[in-house]
């Protein structure tokens, strides 16, 4: 979907990562984010939009506020042989499954669910169910593949079935019955996870008893295996005349949800959050720094606020006071579902919280590596807080100083950022399992050094008596 | 008329939704069978239906 920031705006091209439809291809000009579609793309949006159901999805916002637009306005040769063109809202940030908390990932699914059930009552379906169609504003799901819907062909199974497992069922699955993180699954295979190696996981007696498992994956696993060779249209075709129809598929899209909605992260659940960093903090150093960030974002533009490390969301919340969108980052899952469910609790659409190590961000994924792009390709923060992080990042992460304030400056944004010095005991902690004298860089004037380099220091406040504020603007 | 969905649903992600369906399917899995068991003693013959055009939309 659209990315923010007017640098990638700049050249309109097709989103690589829509070309898999042909029926309708997502174009990004900088004039927005348009949906160019075929005849049979026309059709299906035609009966779409005739229906209650669209009034009704754009009401409750449950799907990306989209109209006609102009064909002719868009670039020639972007748009050969199309017969209509769309115009979609953009949304603040992109974001990918595999940066997604357990939360977020089963409220995708619940919601690509609900909506093929909804649909389904209009003689509509969805052609995939691809969890790359769902987006985030805020806490707040958004389904953006308008494409997506077409018109029902009674008798068909339902063709997303398979990529439902892929890319929610099994990744929801493996998190929740063996804590199998599902990052590295959904960010190493653009496709997700295949019947068969959910299979290899969930192979014991005990796994194929949990629910949904049996069924889901072990025969699944089996029949496709047992059936590659054999034609789709065949199969189809003897459904159809055995009696497979709109009444079967809502029964198991509605088994699915009871399903989906089943399934406990106990981690996830149970993890305490804000955990050992706010504990070195007494109460007035917190006061201390929550008024430097306070302050630190009212000086700013409102715009994008990047929170790098945001742990419980604390100051990712007093940024959102005076930004239009907060993405906040942290790479302990737990942590990160945790803020997730509290904002959704709330009903926040500021403030979007994702699962990424700075350490080793989202890179470009799929074909070329161009179909997902890398975190920082998809919009770069107006001010960027790292409150906590330094220390983790170049102590534990054994990343030079330099580099990571490098990295800093490459965000091309205004800087709040913490240091503990050595002395800190968090700091001590990190290095008591290394040898004396280890990240040698690490010391209070050496980074100062290294900021001073790439930023301009507008403001500097010890905020306890280890620990120091840096209000920072990029140097020209 | 759009023959073949740009996603292919996957023979056995097709069956296995047969499955899935419980008892709510387990009338169609039974005619399923009985029709593949007519064809099999061959008190239905299977060649004509080959040529059935897919249903219109």
């Amino acid at each position: 979907m659209a990315p923010r920031g007017a640098n990638l705006a700049a050249e309109a091209s097709t989103e690589v990562g829509s070309f898999r439809d042909p029926d309708s291809r997502v174009l990004v000009t900088a004039d927005g984010v348009f949906r160019v579609l075929s005849e049979e793309g026309l059709a299906d949006w035609n009966a779409l939009v005739a229906s209650r159901l669209w009034r009704e999805v754009q009401q409750d916002g449950s799907v990306v506020a989209s109209e006609p637009a102009d064909l002719d306005a868009l670039p020639a040769g972007l748009v050969r042989g199309a017969a209509a063109a769309l115009r979609h809202a953009r949304v603040p940030f992109v974001s990918y499954p595999y940066e997604w908390t357990f939360s977020m990932l089963q409220d995708a699914a619940l919601l690509q669910l609900g909506l093929n059930r909804r649909a389904l009552e209009a003689d509509l379906t969805l052609k995939d169910a691809s969890s790359y169609n769902v987006q985030w504003i805020g806490a707040r799901p958004v389904f953006v593949d308008v494409g997506s819907f077409e018109r029902l062909r009674e008798g068909e199974p339902w063709a997303g079935y398979r990529q439902f497992c892929m890319l929610y069922l099994y990744p929801l699955m493996l998190q929740a019955y063996k804590d199998l993180p599902f990052h590295a699954l959904l960010r190493g295979a653009i496709d997700g996870i295949p019947p068969h190696d959910a299979r290899a996981v969930l192979s014991s007696w005990r796994d194929r008893l949990r629910r949904g498992v049996f069924a889901n994956v072990v025969l699944h696993a089996r029949l496709e295996a047992r059936y590659a060779d054999v034609a789709g249209r065949e199969v189809k075709r003897e459904m159809r005349q055995a009696g497979f129809g709109k009444a079967l598929l809502d029964t198991n899209l509605h088994k699915l949800e009871k399903l989906v909605r089943s399934l406990r992260w106990r981690a996830g659940e149970t993890a305490w959050t804000g955990y050992g960093e706010h504990n070195t903090y007494d109460g007035e150093a917190a006061g201390r720094k929550a008024r430097f960030v306070r302050e630190a974002a009212a000086r700013r533009p409102r715009g994008m606020t990047w929170d790098v490390g945001c742990n419980d969301g604390t100051y990712a919340r007093i940024a959102a006071e005076a930004a239009d969108h907060v993405v906040a980052l942290d790479a302990d899952h737990a942590t990160v579902d945790a803020l997730y469910r509290a904002l959704r609790e709330e009903g926040r659409t500021d403030i979007l919280p994702l699962v990424v190590d700075v350490t080793d961000p989202s890179p470009g994924l799929g074909w070329r590596g161009l179909e997902r792009a890398p975190l920082e390709r998809r919009g770069t923060p107006d001010l960027t807080l790292c409150l906590a992080l330094v220390h983790h990042v170049t102590i534990t992460g054994n990343l030079p100083v330099r580099e990571f304030v490098g990295w800093l400056a490459s965000l091309d944004s205004a800087l709040v950022v913490e240091f503990p010095d050595r002395s800190d005991p968090m700091v001590q902690r990190l290095l008591s399992g290394k040898p004396d004298g280890a990240n040698p860089d690490y010391d209070k004037a050496g980074f100062e050094a290294a900021l001073a380099a790439r930023f301009q220091i507008d403001r500097t406040e010890p905020v306890s008596q280890t620990r120091t504020l840096y209000e920072a603007r990029l140097r020209v | 008329m759009n023959l073949l969905a740009y996603l292919d649903p996957g023979t056995g992600s097709m069956l296995v939704q047969l499955l899935v369906g419980g008892v709510a399917a387990a009338g169609v899995v039974a005619k399923l069978y009985w029709d593949r068991l007519l064809r099999l003693l061959r008190i239905r013959k299977d060649k004509p239906e080959l040529s059935e055009p897919e249903p219109e939309r």
